[in-house]
Parts: structure tokens; C-alpha cells; sequence
């Protein structure tokens, strides 16, 4: 059964990272693979939507099958599917490899019950409407850890190291890594270099919590992640997989407990915490005596779960609900930060806030790496949620990617005829900087890229003498706001590349009531 | 390497029929046979005065095929239509010789479809890479350096799928593939140039008649942008200029203009199909600026309104006169 545990990781950690290259564009307007499946499958990320947004969505039902096979199985999730208990479990491995019984045995079980009050936290403040469960749920998380921290440093890598190969012209080898490396980009390698803003400290961050590990194995699962909790809550019966310790067998060598993926003492006997139990059945297959069995009953064979304490989970509940106006205090936002340009299809904000996951999704599969995380945008309840960033990346007139990876409609689901039609922003020229205006100088690339059928951006002409003494006709480009839909192409474009002469900013977006230019458009 | 390519290609004079031009395979084997290859260059001269023919030459007439130094040709089948363009103005064998490397560089610039004419279209191209094949490239390349995502200008475009069935090798420009290079212009010195159209031994330049803010008209000189990287956009400060230097420095050997359908307003990348005409006709020349100057007259324009083309003959590129000597009209049922 360890054995086929342990395929099972491997092969949904294998399908999780294939989901995750897959999440990009591949030459067709639909991505033909779910590549949100694992999303979809997580009852927090459906939970706390649902708490915060009161949006039942037919997504979530998927989520249920998760929930109705924890019910039997308890947290088989955690122990056989989730990408980073795989993760976790993998460097676990080394760290578990050196310990003795009855020495240190990398077992903290005071801590076991933080990850109930971070559940708790999590689901109270989503209630009293800010969806904080993104921080913290391992899909998520580990999705936006790659996509914005690992992936970018990996390109970066396999790119530097082949291109120095190209470029040493080695006879043979060379010819043959540049081949190569042309066949990789946009298949394992990303079409192009990602870049992302804040990506050192989202890696960092996610790398800290891998380095728990060494702190105790699998440190993230048994006392942080609020997913597990959550699990082991629903799961705590565990009817289809109780562990029994059979105390006229056991020989007290404690190996299970070392061995245990968990913190849930298969040792001394009926001190079993189902709820911690990762089913992973490594106690089993290091018994030595063959004590430990693991059945399919009711019957209660353990010490039930840890003990929560009544007055621990009010206090994380009410630390939420004292949290929660707080952080939207911090950064008390009267109006709305010009540079908050949400993708198309973002629902309003209060509204997208409730709803997003913060999962990274929307940027690993945008188009032009024009979506980054947040920092201070969205005040700090909307911290790492996403932003068209038009100076590094535009929105692709013609695509809805960001919209078909969406696990909780925060972006709701656009046709790209739709999509065409949504004011996501304004675009403003800079008289002061715009080389017609400010210098003489024909340029009008802003007007040439503009995507909109009938340009909302075009030009008046001026007769001029250029800086040759020569008559010219001089082109200031000028901006419709009816027409102009915010996509960034002109600001992205531009040649004044530092602070460019167009730029966009979210006033007159179509999904906000507040954030309106004109009195009729 | 690089820099014989370069070399040969200067030292070809400019603005001539390329049925007179040399390669650089044939002019190295005629230097060494002499006599042998001088008549063989000979041989491939214009055999009589091209006619002032307004009127369409009688394609598959008795007798031996004449041979124009300019085509153009309607006919409602764009495949048909290029083979006849090329046909006329002496059969692909002209330009491209057994065993080159064939860049065929059409516009991809955009993520639109054919039937909104923002990129050269797909047939035309196709013909193009089928009849460079035919002559005996050893290797017909198809690449751009597009302004929209390029994974999605090459699949919209209908370019990428259409060339790789014609047997060419469809290629994106990474980042790697531009190489800093001095053009030698008026106004471009360094730039980042595609390697591989540097490398290539010929280059048949595809462009698409369509209206563009700032050139009014943007053809086959401007069609060269796609072969540079680097700040693209500060071309636009001295456009005719800058694209006068690129068709000086890459002097395209054959150029081929779509006008199969023509984007009227609203360029270069268009998006509406009010705004695009049907005309079903093709354009080839070797002369870059005779297919510029023919082509904003679909536009009902005059080749003096375009300093771009006067530009261009000033510098030896080609004539501004697209109805001189070996001039042609076809029509094609």
C-alpha cells in the first residue's frame, strides 16, 4: 500500500506540473485542458468563496467529491493527491531518513491544533467578507509560489545555461542545443521569459515552507495548512481506513510513530488521531510485529482527535473578526489606485475581492506577461490579486485566457466577443512626454497598435518645421474614451519606454460604479 | 560568412531586372569558367525589349515565353495568381537557384485573420514557398518579428499552417536570433538584425497593401521592419528613411505584393472587414520600389505623394515609374 501511495504522488505530482506548463496559451483561443482541475477539486477554495461572495457556482461540485471521499477515506487527499503533501513528503524523506525512535522524532504535537485555528481564522473573516483563504490553501498557494517565484528563476536558468551553450560554438553541440532549445520553448520551457514583480519574495516565501521540513516532516501538513484541517474535520471518522494498533502485539518500538506522514500517534495504542492521519501507511509497513492493522469500520479504534480547546478556536474566530476591518483599515481607500487595472471580466471590486483566490492562474497563463500580483494596488485584503500592468504586458485584444482559468469567477467566464467590449481602463497621453507634442516628432506607434476596429486612438494633423528645417506634417495622437477599451497595447508600445508618454490608468471601467469619467457613455 | 553574403549583395547594382543579377553561386562559378559562364549569364538576359504591353500579354502564346521585368496579375485563385506573377517575370528559376537557403518573408505582424487583410495572405505565401521548393531551394524559411503575441499572429494569420504545408520551415525570431549588425543607412547604423536573413541567400519580401497612419501606405520597403528587433519603434521618427535603409541593406531579391485584399483604413491592423476590398491581384518585381509605387495607386493615390518611394530612387533602390520598360497586366478568368 506505501508503494502505491507513493505512485499515487508521483503520478498526480506528475499531472499537477503538466497542468501547469499546460497553463498557457497553445495556439488555440480555448485551452483544451482543465488546467484549474486541481482548484476545482479543493473544498476550502469552493468554502470560502462561498462564505465570503454567498455565490453558489456549479464548479463547487466538484469540490464535494473531494468531501464525500474524505468522509470515508479521511485525508487521503493530503496523503495521495495533494502536489504539495508530494512535495513536502519528498523532502520529508530526507529528513525523516536520519532519525532514531525514541530520539528526536521530528514530532511537534503542540503545534497540531495552529492548523485548525487557521482554518477557522480563514473561513470566519471570508464570512465577514475578506476571502483570505488564498494565502494559505496549499492549491493555491503552491500554484502562485511556481507560477510567480519558481517558474521565472527556472526559465531563467535553463535558458542561461543553453544559450551560453549556443553561444560557445562548440562544433556539433552547439547546432544541436540550439535545435533543442527551440523545440523547448513553448513546450517545457515558457514561450517567453516570464517576469514577475514581488517574485523573489513569493518564492522565498513558499521556500521557507518547504525548508519547515527540516524542521519536522511535512512541518506545512500537520500543523499549518488550513486544507488539512479542514479535511481532518470532515474526514475524522475515516470509516474506510482506520488505523488499529493492537496492544497485545505492539512491541513499543515506536518506529510508527517516526515513520507516521502525520502527527497522528499510531503509538502507544488508542492514541490514534484520525484527523491527523495522512493515510499514508507507512505505520503499517514498518511494524515489525505486525500490530498495526488498518480496516474498513465504524468502530471507533483510536483516541479520536486532538483536542481543539474551546477557548483557542473562539479566540482565532474572534481574531479574525477583529482582523478583518483592520486590514481593510490599513490602507483606508477612499479612492481607487489609478494602476488597479483588473483583467477583463473582474467582477467589481468588493465583489472580486471576495472571490479571489490569489492562485496566480489569470498571470501564468496571460498571453503577454501583462498580469502581476499586487503589493499595495488593492490595499492589503487584496494583496497578490491581479493587475494589468501595462508598462510590462498588455491585454491581447482577441484573447479571454485569464478568464477560462479562473476556479472562483472572481474573472467570470467572457467570450472574447464580450471581452472585445469591456473598458478594463483609460488610456491618457502625456503631452509633456509624447514626442509630437513635446518635441515635434512624428511617432503615432500608439495609434498603429491600437486593436479597436475603428482605432480609438488616432491623430489631428499640424504642419510643423521639423528639427532639419524641413515642412512637416506632424501626427499628436488623441484618445476616444468611448472607444477606448484600457488594453495597454499603446502604453506597452511606446517608445518613451521608462515613464511612457500614454498610459493607462482604470478610470471609466466598465464593472466599477464608482470609478465612472462621464456623466452618459 | 555573414559579411561575404553582405558583400555580394552590394556589389549587385540595384534598380536592374533581376534576371540580370547574378547570385552569388552563379557569379562565382562564371568567374571561374569565364567565357562558358559569361554566355551563360548572358543567356539568361531579357531575349527581346519587354513590349509597353498595358494590355494583358497572351499567356501559353505560341512561341517563347516573354519575360517582364514587372507583373501584375488578377485572377480570383491567389495561388494561380502568384505562379502567373512569377511566371511572367521569368519563373522563380530566376531568382532562386538550386540548393539556397529561401527566407520568404511575408507580413505577420498581427493577430487577425486573413479576411481582415492585416497580414499577407496565407495562399500567396504558400505559392510562393511551393515555387522556391519547385527551383531547388534547399531550404525555404518563413519568419516575422510581429507587433501582436507571435504565437497567435503566425496560427490567426493562417501563414504558419498554410507555409508548413507548402514544406516550409516556419520559424519564430527569438531573442538569441538577432544579431547587432551595422546597416550602413541615413539613419540606422547598429541595429539587431535577424540573423537568418542576413544568412539566407535570397530573400523574397511579401508585403500587403494596407492603409498605415503614418507611412498613409505601408508595402514592401516598410515589410522589412519584421527582420529587425531592438527599439523598432523609433523607426517611426524617420520612417521613410529608416525603411529606405533596410531595402537598401537587404535589398530583397524578389518582392511580391498581396493585394488579394487591401486594408483601406483603419491600419495597419485593421479589424474590420467594412474596411477591407477585395481586388484579387498580385504584384512581383525584383524592383522594391516599382512594386511600392504600383501599389498605392490601389489606393488611388499617386507614387509623388509618398517620400518613402522618391526616397528609395534617389537611392538607386528601384524606379518610382511601375509602367516602365517590362511592365505587364494579366487577368486571369
Amino acid at each position: 500500500m506505501k508503494n502505491l501511495r507513493r505512485a499515487s504522488q508521483i503520478v498526480f505530482f506528475l499531472f499537477f506540473v503538466y497542468l501547469f506548463v499546460q497553463t498557457e496559451y497553445k495556439g488555440t483561443n480555448e485551452l483544451g485542458l482543465p488546467v484549474r482541475l486541481f482548484l476545482d477539486f479543493d473544498p476550502l477554495v469552493a468554502l470560502s468563496a462561498l462564505a465570503a461572495s454567498h455565490a453558489v457556482r456549479a464548479v463547487f461540485l466538484f469540490s464535494l467529491i473531494t468531501v464525500l471521499l474524505t468522509v470515508f477515506f479521511g485525508r487521503f487527499f493530503c496523503g495521495w493527491v495533494c502536489p504539495l503533501g508530494a512535495i513536502n513528503t519528498a523532502i520529508g524523506y530526507f529528513r525523516m531518513r536520519g532519525l532514531e525512535p525514541n530520539r528526536s522524532e521530528g514530532r511537534l504535537p503542540r503545534w497540531r491544533t495552529v492548523k485548525y485555528y487557521v482554518l477557522v481564522f480563514v473561513l470566519v473573516a471570508a464570512l465577514f467578507g475578506w476571502n483570505a483563504a488564498g494565502f494559505v490553501d496549499p492549491i493555491s498557494l503552491t500554484i502562485r509560489s511556481l507560477a510567480i517565484g519558481y517558474n521565472p528563476a527556472v526559465n531563467k536558468l535553463v535558458r542561461s545555461a543553453l544559450e551560453a551553450t549556443v553561444a560557445a560554438h562548440v562544433p556539433v553541440v552547439s547546432p544541436a542545443i540550439d535545435a533543442l532549445y527551440t523545440k523547448m520553448t513553448g513546450t517545457v520551457l515558457s514561450f517567453n521569459q516570464p517576469i514577475f514583480r514581488q517574485s523573489l519574495l513569493i518564492g522565498l516565501i513558499f521556500t521557507a515552507i518547504l525548508g519547515l521540513n527540516f524542521l519536522a516532516p511535512r512541518f506545512w501538513c500537520r500543523y499549518l495548512c488550513p486544507l488539512g484541517a479542514l479535511l481532518g474535520l470532515i474526514g475524522w471518522k475515516q470509516v474506510g481506513a482506520r488505523v488499529h494498533n493492537d496492544k497485545d502485539k505492539c512491541i513499543s518500538c515506536r518506529k510508527c510513530v517516526v515513520a507516521c506522514q502525520g502527527d497522528a500517534t499510531p503509538f502507544p495504542p488508542g492514541e490514534w488521531a484520525s484527523g491527523e492521519c495522512l493515510v499514508c501507511y507507512n505505520c503499517h509497513e514498518v511494524c515489525p510485529a505486525s500490530a498495526i492493522s488498518i480496516r474498513a469500520t465504524a468502530r471507533s479504534t483510536g483516541g479520536g482527535n486532538v483536542d481543539l480547546g474551546r477557548r483557542r478556536l473562539l479566540a482565532s474566530g474572534v481574531g479574525a473578526l477583529l482582523v478583518v476591518p483592520a486590514v481593510s483599515a490599513v490602507v483606508q481607500r477612499t479612492r481607487t489606485d489609478p494602476s488597479l487595472i483588473r483583467p477583463p471580466g473582474a467582477l467589481p471590486e468588493q465583489e472580486f475581492l471576495r472571490r479571489c483566490v490569489r492562485c496566480g492562474e489569470c498571470m501564468k497563463v496571460c498571453l503577454t506577461n501583462g498580469l502581476h500580483p499586487t503589493l499595495t494596488e488593492a490595499g492589503l485584503e487584496g494583496l497578490w490579486t491581479p493587475i494589468l500592468v501595462p508598462r510590462l504586458g498588455y491585454c491581447e485584444y482577441n484573447c479571454n485566457l485569464c478568464s477560462q482559468v479562473c476556479p472562483t469567477g472572481a474573472i467570470r467566464p467572457v467570450s472574447v466577443e464580450e471581452k472585445q467590449k469591456i473598458h478594463i481602463g483609460l488610456a491618457f497621453v502625456d503631452k509633456n512626454r509624447c514626442l509630437p507634442y513635446a518635441f515635434g516628432r512624428n511617432c503615432i506607434v500608439c495609434e498603429e497598435h491600437c486593436p479597436t476596429p475603428q482605432k480609438a486612438i488616432t491623430f489631428v494633423e499640424e504642419r510643423a518645421i521639423d528639427e532639419k528645417g524641413a515642412s512637416i506634417i506632424l501626427k499628436k495622437p488623441v484618445v476616444s474614451p468611448e472607444l477606448c477599451i484600457g488594453c495597454g497595447i499603446c502604453e506597452t508600445k511606446c517608445p518613451v519606454v521608462d515613464l511612457p508618454a500614454i498610459r493607462v490608468t482604470a478610470i471609466n471601467e466598465s464593472r466599477s460604479e464608482g470609478n465612472l469619467l462621464f456623466l452618459n457613455i | 560568412m555573414k559579411e561575404a553574403a553582405v558583400l555580394v549583395r552590394t556589389a549587385v547594382p540595384t534598380g536592374r531586372a533581376v534576371s540580370e543579377m547574378l547570385d552569388r553561386r552563379k557569379f562565382l562559378f562564371g568567374l571561374a569558367a569565364g567565357a562558358a559562364g559569361l554566355m551563360l549569364t548572358k543567356g539568361k538576359l531579357p531575349a527581346t525589349p519587354a513590349p509597353k504591353s498595358d494590355k494583358a500579354a497572351k499567356p501559353g502564346a505560341p512561341g517563347k515565353a516573354e519575360t517582364y521585368s514587372m507583373a501584375v496579375v488578377k485572377g480570383p485563385n491567389p495561388d494561380l495568381a502568384t505562379r502567373k506573377a512569377i511566371e511572367l517575370i521569368g519563373g522563380m528559376g530566376a531568382f532562386v537557384s538550386r540548393g539556397d537557403v529561401v527566407l520568404v518573408k511575408p507580413n505577420i505582424g498581427w493577430d487577425r485573420v486573413p479576411e481582415q487583410a492585416a497580414n499577407t495572405n496565407p495562399a500567396v505565401v504558400a505559392a510562393l514557398v511551393a515555387m522556391a521548393l519547385e527551383a531547388g531551394a534547399k531550404k525555404v524559411f518563413v519568419a516575422d518579428n510581429p507587433c501582436n503575441d507571435a504565437r497567435r499572429t503566425y496560427k490567426r494569420s493562417g501563414i504558419s499552417d498554410a507555409a508548413k504545408e507548402a514544406g516550409a520551415e516556419v520559424r519564430y525570431i527569438e531573442d538569441r536570433n538577432y544579431v547587432k549588425t551595422n546597416l550602413g543607412g541615413e539613419v540606422l547604423k547598429d541595429w539587431l538584425v535577424y540573423r537568418d536573413a542576413i544568412e539566407a541567400d535570397k530573400i523574397i519580401n511579401v508585403p500587403i497593401a494596407k492603409h498605415h497612419g503614418l507611412g498613409g501606405i505601408t508595402l514592401s520597403m516598410k515589410n522589412l521592419m519584421g527582420v529587425t528587433g531592438g527599439a523598432r519603434n523609433l523607426m517611426h521618427q524617420r520612417l521613410s528613411e529608416s525603411v529606405v535603409d533596410l531595402a537598401a541593406f537587404f535589398k530583397p531579391h524578389l518582392n511580391v505584393l498581396d493585394a488579394v485584399r487591401i486594408l483601406k483604413a483603419n491600419g495597419p491592423q485593421g479589424g474590420s472587414t467594412n474596411d477591407v476590398v477585395r481586388l484579387d491581384t498580385v504584384a512581383a518585381s525584383a524592383d522594391p520600389v516599382r512594386i511600392e509605387a504600383f501599389g498605392v495607386t490601389l489606393f488611388g493615390k499617386k507614387a509623388g505623394d509618398f517620400p518613402m518611394i522618391a526616397l528609395g530612387e534617389k537611392r538607386g533602390l528601384g524606379t518610382s515609374d511601375y509602367r516602365a520598360k517590362g511592365f505587364t497586366e494579366v487577368t486571369l478568368g
